[in-house]
């Protein structure tokens, strides 16, 4: 029982020295924000600029009233489902500069190009 | 559909692997009426999975925002702890096993640890869980073409190859020796956890909460890590083909920080103590 103990107490320790910087990265969250919008089997903007080497959130909104969306950029290891209606908020890592195409995994035809400079 | 055939396969892959495992590890040690605690992990993990899925369509705000990231970063990393203490453990009941034959597995020590073998079964289950099922919505709703139905078919194909796998490492697993499986999952497991590790850095670099994120080297022309073959290895020994210098760097020490926790009880010093050097399988012992 005391082992049980100590090992959850283990637990919840490394749970939080884990979740702490996510919390306090989103907390002090003054990233950027971009949004972008999704509908029609296109993104809107198509082509997209952002700084070179900051971070930024992509804000994603799915106008479509039925069709779901992820988008999806493997290099970034990025693939977000962003369900119908829905906005969802997509943290990109500092980028080198270069262009970085993101695709509807649901309909890969829908793209958006973004260009870090 | 071969897409999403693809896609759900390499996701449920790695659960199904590591549900193999844990069903035959327990087959092996003579504790299969403890299935149930596999079981219910995986089946808790699924439940879970769907009402994140839930939460993540139906909420909104920052904690829906940070939530499935802070979720996924946990579940990743205690994966990896739970691999590698159960990979300690294995390697140090292996050294029971081969030194003493007649001795049974001590039933109290090995009950104690049955709860772990079942937490490993929800993280196993839970950590592409969720995505899965977001990815599957996903997919019902393009439903309205054609290609949605195709899809959707291929994706529930997808769930049925990952579990014909696992069942598949489950019955290969059974038939080993006990110090064969007990040598060959060590390892395994050891491997798998490396990949989830060097995975969880992955994340960590595209959140932006650790520098660096640049591909070390590109071998996607020679193996794409999103193909079949390229994602079994992914989900095996955590390949991939544009991987970041620190996910290298991490795969690579966690490997041999692991290696050298879990193998010097599995290998090392554990000559024969009555000198005979014959090992017999063991029998199963039920207790």
């Amino acid at each position: 029982m005391r082992r049980l103990m100590r090992s959850s107490l283990l637990v919840i320790v490394a749970l939080g020295t884990l979740i702490a910087p996510i919390a306090a990265a989103h907390a002090q969250d003054k990233t950027v924000e971009i949004p972008l919008t999704a509908a029609n089997q296109a993104f809107d903007p198509a082509e997209l600029k952002v700084k070179a080497g900051q971070a930024f959130v992509l804000v994603v909104t799915n106008n479509d009233p039925k069709k779901a969306v992820e988008v999806e950029n493997k290099d970034l290891r990025i693939e977000k489902v962003v369900p119908a209606g829905k906005t969802v908020k997509i943290r990109v890592r500092a980028l080198k500069p270069g262009t970085y195409i993101f695709v509807d995994d649901f309909n890969p035809s829908a793209k958006v190009k973004i260009v870090a400079e | 559909m071969g897409a999403t055939f693809v896609v759900v396969l390499r996701e449920g892959f790695e659960a199904a692997l590591l549900l193999g495992i844990v069903y035959a590890y327990l087959a092996q040690i003579g504790h299969a009426e403890s299935r149930r605690y596999v079981t219910l992990g995986g089946g808790l993990a699924v439940l879970a999975s769907i009402v994140m899925g839930i939460a993540v369509s139906a909420l909104s705000g920052p904690l829906a925002d940070i939530g499935p990231d802070v979720i996924a970063l946990v579940v990743i990393f205690a994966a990896v702890a739970l691999l590698t203490w159960h990979g300690w453990w294995m390697g140090r009941h292996a050294r029971e096993m081969r030194g003493d034959l007649q001795r049974r597995i001590d039933a109290a020590h090995a009950s104690q640890q049955l709860w772990m073998v079942g937490l490993i079964a929800f993280t196993g289950v839970f950590r592409e869980g969720a995505e899965t099922v977001l990815f599957l919505w996903g997919l019902m709703t393009q439903l309205e073409d054609v290609s949605g139905w195709a899809a959707l078919a291929g994706g529930a194909a997808g769930l049925v190859g990952a579990a014909v796998l696992g069942w598949l490492v489950f019955q290969g697993g059974r038939r080993l020796s006990v110090q064969r499986f007990f040598a060959v999952t060590s390892l395994l497991i050891l491997f798998v956890a490396a990949g989830l590790f060097s995975a969880g850095i992955g994340r960590l670099q595209s959140l932006g909460l650790l520098p660096g994120g640049e591909p070390l080297w590109d071998t996607s022309w020679l193996l794409d890590d999103h193909g079949s073959i390229g994602g079994f290895l992914a989900g095996l020994v955590g390949y991939r083909a544009r991987p970041s210098a620190l996910e290298v760097a991490g795969y690579i020490l966690y490997l041999a920080g692991a290696t050298a926790l879990v193998m010097p009880s599995l290998f090392g010093r554990s000559a024969p103590r009555n000198g005979n050097n014959v090992v017999e399988p063991a029998t199963p012992s039920r207790v």
